[in-house]
């Protein structure tokens, strides 16, 4: 069984990674400068309450014993208390987690699904006018800055037109049954349209143009050349062969930017007001919120982690050289 | 063998490069009667692959056909429009690659890839396709099991077997194989060119093998065109221009290679220098710069395709002499930078 001695060497690695990020945050946030709870402990506190909250903490101990105590938090799951919300980090991050994986699963499958089609056909009308309009229009893209798309974006669609709201995820003081509801609400889709278009106009180059040339290398290919001796359809060839074949890099590519875009969406996330983990990392870290930092960062770097399996499994599915081995 | 199943005529392809142009096929004419291999051979880069791809009309997008004809039954290849070349592709003239590995999609199972050209080129039903392609299976002697592998789970010599299903899938009138047997070890080349050879004479299909090895030519062909930098140099019966050549360049290449048997007949002896730059051809004989006959008309006077036996021509001033050359050629030091004449 080839198969499953890779998948557990896979998974062991991945362990491993995850191991060193989880080892790296600890470091980092006790090793800073400066005293971890400045920020909490109130100036007029006295010694021994500022002793005792060290204690709460467990920050009076040494550090491999803090180290220990952390990993065997995190294995239960236990994130600590935010700071700042004198709540679970946990409770915190569920909370924002799902807005922040719609957001970016939303824009990206529609930046994908058009740059994997726009750039399909690029490379088949080749060295066209089409081509020579495209190409330039799809850098520009990439070289726009996100706040300043997405401030052009509210400033048309929704203060110009009104056909968009502003920010957040719902209507002032609208309540509903369940997350469920709020997420298959049609307000809901409103508020999350501007925000994923401004995304999704950001990312759809990537894909767009690692289509276009993995199509342009595909095309050259021997058997391309024999689907047209064979004489396919032109669709056929260019779909089924040319299209088909280009289209694996491109789709682990979509597993990857899942993890770029969740670092990426805090500058969007701060423009649309959308209660997110990214914005919510920023204002962990400006108020020195660190056990919420630490466990924004955690959650990021797990789906990174998680994304990049997946992008082998991905691989593996569409690829039968690899799953027929 | 009488009937001519493709007669192409003063052919002409040319690539485009840069300001440049390259003749790569330079006014081809050669013959393919029904039912017989004809073998198209001669060093890399003289144009045999372009001719192939010529034929099929599917060419690299620098490449044009300037001129000539191809006769495929009575209809000009070279005129007909792209729908009704289409048609013909594959349901009458066939093409086995030389790697079978490059040209089978990795992604699809090989019977999946005969399904294609059988239900989308044949108009096979669903049903009939799977019993077609059992028997093409049975045909080249694979395991009909192994229908529902993927192309890298075959190896080099089944994967050779595949292709040559594939390209009898339809039923085809003409078969050509540019290399089928390059890739592989001499055992297996001459399993698959004996197989070829057996479904050729059993389907009666005609079938057109482009090689660089003359020995391939010799064990499989009964006709042979010898080319030359974008020119034909000699064509007839594989016998006559294997026994009795009438071109120099012939007899160098006889002299190039050991037979497929595998004993060599006598020292190898490799024709000096290499073709000529085909933007820049040399004017009159092509050969001429490494032809150790040539006289002084040669490198002025382009010798002509004539007559030198029954069904047999040669391009070459000095045809006439043929005997007394093929003498010398088979002296070594004929070939060894001395110029003779
Ligand atoms: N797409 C192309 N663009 C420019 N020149 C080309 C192209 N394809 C082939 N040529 C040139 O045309 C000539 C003939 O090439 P061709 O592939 O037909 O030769 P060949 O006889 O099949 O050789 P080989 O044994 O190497 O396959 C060569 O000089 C080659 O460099
Ligand atoms: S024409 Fe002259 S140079 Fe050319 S092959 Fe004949 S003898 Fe040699
Ligand atoms: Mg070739």
């Amino acid at each position: 069984m080839p198969h499953l001695k890779a998948a557990i060497s896979r998974t062991l690695q991945l362990a491993l990674v995850l191991w060193a990020v989880v080892t790296i945050l600890f470091l980092m946030f006790r090793l800073m400068p400066g005293n971890p709870m400045a920020a909490y402990i109130d100036p007029t506190f006295t010694l021994e309450q500022q002793q005792a909250l060290m204690a709460q903490f467990g920050l009076d101990k040494p550090l491999w014993e803090q180290y220990f105590i952390y990993i065997g938090n995190l294995l239960q799951g236990e994130l600590g208390q935010s700071f700042r919300y004198r709540e679970p980090v946990a409770t915190r991050i569920w909370a924002l987690l799902p807005n922040t994986l719609i957001l970016t699963f939303s824009s990206l499958i529609l930046a994908y699904t058009f740059g994997i089609l726009a750039g399909a056909y690029l490379a088949w009308k080749r060295g066209g006018v089409v081509e020579n309009a495209a190409i330039p229009l799809v850098l520009t893209t990439r070289a726009m800055p996100e706040f300043w798309l997405g401030m052009v974006l509210l400033a048309i669609f929704s203060f110009n037109l009104g056909w968009f709201p502003a920010g957040g995820t719902r209507p002032a003081g609208a309540s509903y049954d369940s997350l469920w509801a709020l997420y298959t609400s049609r307000e809901f889709l409103s508020y999350l349209a501007l925000p994923a278009l401004t995304l999704a106009i950001y990312s759809q180059g990537l894909p767009l143009l690692l289509m276009r040339s993995n199509m342009l290398d595909v095309m050259k290919e021997d058997f391309v050349t024999m689907a047209r001796i064979k004489g396919l359809s032109n669709w056929t060839v260019v779909v089924r062969h040319a299209a088909r074949n280009a289209l694996l890099p491109v789709m682990t590519s979509f597993a990857i930017a899942v993890g770029y875009q969740l670092q990426g969406n805090v500058v969007v996330e701060s423009v649309f007001s959308w209660p997110g983990l990214g914005r919510e990392l920023v204002n962990a870290v400006s108020a020195s919120d660190y056990p919420l930092a630490q466990g924004a960062f955690l959650m990021i770097a797990v789906v990174v982690i998680l994304m990049n399996l997946i992008a082998d499994l991905l691989y593996a599915l569409l690829d039968p050289r690899i799953s027929h081995a | 063998m009488t009937e001519t199943l493709l007669s192409v005529r003063d052919l002409r392809v040319s690539y485009k490069v840069g300001a440049s142009r390259i003749d790569a096929v330079d006014g081809a004419s050669f013959d393919v009667p029904r039912g017989t291999i004809v073998g198209l051979v001669g060093e890399s880069g003289c144009g045999k692959t372009t001719i192939a791809k010529a034929l099929t009309r599917v060419i690299a997008d620098n490449a044009s056909i300037t001129g000539g004809q191809m006769m495929f039954e009575g209809r000009d290849l070279v005129s007909l429009s792209e729908r009704q070349m289409n048609a013909l592709r594959w349901r009458e003239i066939a093409f086995i690659p030389q790697s079978a590995m490059n040209s089978l999609d990795p992604v699809y199972t090989v019977e999946s890839q005969l399904n294609e050209v059988l239900r989308r080129r044949g108009g096979l039903g669903r049903r009939e396709a799977r019993k077609r392609c059992e028997e093409l299976f049975e045909l080249v002697g694979i395991d009909k099991g192994r229908l529902s592998d993927y192309p890298h789970q075959f190896s080099g010599g089944m994967r050779q077997r595949v292709a040559i299903a594939l390209a009898l899938a339809l039923n085809p009138k003409l078969v050509i194989a540019d290399e089928p047997v390059t890739a592989l070890d001499v055992i297996v080349q001459r399993q698959i060119l004996d197989q070829l050879r057996e479904l050729q004479a059993a389907l009666g299909i005609s079938v057109i093998i482009v090689t660089h090895d003359i020995s391939v030519v010799a064990y499989i062909c009964d006709r042979t065109v010898v080319m030359y930098a974008g020119k034909v140099a000699e064509a007839g019966s594989m016998q006559a221009t294997l026994t009795e050549p009438s071109h120099p360049y012939t007899m160098g290449l006889r002299n190039a290679f050991p037979d497929l048997q595998g004993a060599a007949s006598g020292t190898l002896t490799p024709i000096e220098g290499a073709p000529p730059n085909l933007a820049f051809p040399p004017p009159g004989c092509r050969f001429a710069p490494r032809c150790p006959f040539v006289l002084e008309t040669c490198r002025q006077v382009n010798p002509p395709l004539e007559t030198v036996g029954p069904n047999h021509v040669a391009a070459c001033h000095r045809a006439g002499e043929a005997v007394e050359l093929r003498t010398q050629a088979a002296r070594v030091d004929t070939w060894s930078g001395k110029v003779l004449a």
